[in-house]
């Protein structure tokens, strides 16, 4: 039973990792119709961020200002990457086929990548653990604060997200424009500004990701980020891509499926099984579980 | 109000939509655009409202030149657009497609949604609704109520009566009446040409691209000419 309990604390705190990155994905598509592939690698980036901090500055000050400012830090790193590169690589493509946005997504990704390479060199670097705060115990239970935080920290940012996107006037804007652009022009909301912000938004979801993901990983690699980025692809597609709810769920359940694998002894097959999810998902409900289908009238 | 001169809109390189089109709109009017499908009617409203651009010729709005104004800053200009089709946010309530047509207000949009509200009951019973649940004519009077959050000076009204029943069309065309008296000034985009003739201050009537006929509301629905073309006989 305490197995059993165990797991399924791995798969939440493995779970709401995707589903944060899941969030990027998701929101991103459902404004401007672009899987953004760049979206894992802005986690690497983070982690990098969160590594510089980390290493560079521990021996001037304690542990635990370094750790706040390496949190800060690669949060805002994050948050001006992505809404930079919407700005340098897909806004000046804002009217061009679909398929030119996602090739240059594609093109973006393998430039982080190589960049971080050229710059950090192609091994890990280990990230110490910002969250060193051991364990507590429920009965006979042993958890980790690691999993804890990473829990509560990613429930608290969807939470304010929701509460973002359903109740303040921009996140109501966002909504109208990745529904009509074109309507949401004429309410006199500027398109630009409201695909920028998305932007930032899943970006800073994705440096939250990234701070997580080192917690439990331990290291930043200039490839880190391309099958996190996959798998939080293919949680954001399972839930339904565009959706918000969505994507927590097909994140929490991506999460779910890798730990049970694992768990059994099959540790090998917890890639494939993820992409096997894909697959199934694309032949028997393509929308997803909360998306809706659409239907494109002439 | 509205002074458009030689507006020329293509679409790519090939398709001329608009061809040389000037006309205006004076304060306290309601002008009719009427013309066959395909006559660049919503063209013309979409590029007064900056959503298409014209290669040549002005717009010019209160005294101001618009045409190379992007169109999320037209609307806080005074000049409100309700799209051909309605053009709902189908996903957002009722409250909220209004409080988005108020989102270059700047005041009080509370007072303003209170004053649609009372204008249009039907939209305050909906207004936790979902928009796309609505009906036809209720997503029309949302279209138009969205459009009157902005306060406009001048409405632009894209076919308003499209797919509705006649005793809807009679009831759009009653509202269009009362903003009107209530001082907007209106250009009006309509297939129903003798509806949109019957209240129109002014008519205009496009053929492929260009204005081949003018005059007030009353003589030309007596014209011959159009009898035949656009009032059936």
């Amino acid at each position: 039973m305490t197995t059993v309990i165990g797991q399924l604390i791995n798969a939440l705190q493995l779970g709401s990792i995707y589903a944060l990155v899941a969030l990027g994905y998701s929101m991103v598509y459902g404004i401007i119709s672009l899987l953004n592939f760049a979206h894992g690698d802005i986690i690497m980036v983070g982690a990098y961020a969160a590594w510089f901090i980390m290493t560079s500055l521990n021996s001037f000050l304690p542990f635990g200002a370094v750790a706040a400012i390496a949190v800060v830090f690669s949060i805002l790193i994050c948050t001006l990457l992505g809404a930079g590169i919407e700005k340098v690589a897909y806004a000046p493509l804002r009217s061009a086929p679909r398929l030119s946005l996602l090739i240059t997504a594609i093109g973006v990704s393998y430039f982080l990548e190589n960049m971080a390479q050229m710059i950090f060199g192609a091994g890990a670097k280990s990230v110490p653990n910002i969250i060193s705060i051991g364990s507590f115990h429920v009965g006979k239970m042993t958890v980790s604060w690691t999993s804890a935080i990473t829990l509560i920290v990613s429930v608290i940012s969807m939470a304010v997200l929701t509460v973002f996107v359903k109740k303040t006037k921009m996140g109501k804007a966002m909504r109208a424009v990745s529904e009509d652009v074109g309507t949401a022009q004429l309410m006199g909301i500027n398109p630009n500004k409201t695909i920028s912000l998305t932007f930032a938004i899943g970006s800073a979801l994705a440096g939250i990701g990234s701070i997580l993901y080192c917690c439990a990983y331990a290291q930043a690699s200039p490839t880190m980020g391309s099958m996190l980025g996959l798998k939080a692809f293919v949680a954001a597609v399972l839930g339904g891509i565009g959706s918000i709810p969505g994507a927590v769920l097909g994140g929490f359940a991506i999460g779910l499926a890798e730990t049970l694998v694992s768990s059994v002894g099959l540790s090998v097959w917890k890639d494939a099984i993820v992409f096997a999810i894909l697959i199934i998902v694309l032949i028997f409900k393509p929308a997803g579980i909360l998306g809706k289908k659409k239907i494109e009238k002439v | 109000m509205l002074y458009i001169n030689d507006m020329n809109v293509y679409y790519g390189s090939s398709i001329h939509a608009v061809k040389g089109v000037s006309f205006e709109v004076k304060p306290g009017e309601i002008v009719s655009l009427i013309g066959a499908n395909g006559a660049g009617k919503s063209t013309i409203l979409k590029t007064v409202s900056g959503l298409l651009r014209s290669r040549t010729g002005s717009i010019t709005f209160d005294g101001k030149e618009i045409s190379g104004y992007e169109a999320h800053k037209i609307v806080s200009m005074g000049l409100a657009h309700v799209p051909e089709g309605r053009r709902v946010f189908s996903n957002l309530t009722v409250e909220e497609n209004l409080e988005m047509g108020a989102y270059t207000l700047k005041g009080n949009v509370e007072e303003v949604k209170k004053d649609i509200f009372s204008r249009f009951p039907r939209l305050l019973e909906r207004r936790h609704q979902i928009a796309g649940t609505l009906s036809g004519g209720e997503q029309q009077m949302l279209a138009i109520g969205r459009a009157m959050m902005s306060r406009p000076k001048l409405l632009m009204l894209d076919e308003p009566s499209m797919g509705l029943a006649p005793i809807l069309v009679e009831q759009i065309f009653d509202i269009i009446k009362e903003l009107h008296q209530a001082g907007v000034t209106i250009l009006l985009v309509e297939q129903n040409a003798r509806k949109a003739l019957e209240i129109a201050d002014r008519a205009y009537v496009l053929e492929t691209g260009k204005i081949v006929m003018s005059g007030d509301g009353k003589t030309l629905s007596e014209s011959d000419d159009i009898k035949k073309a656009y009032l059936g006989g």
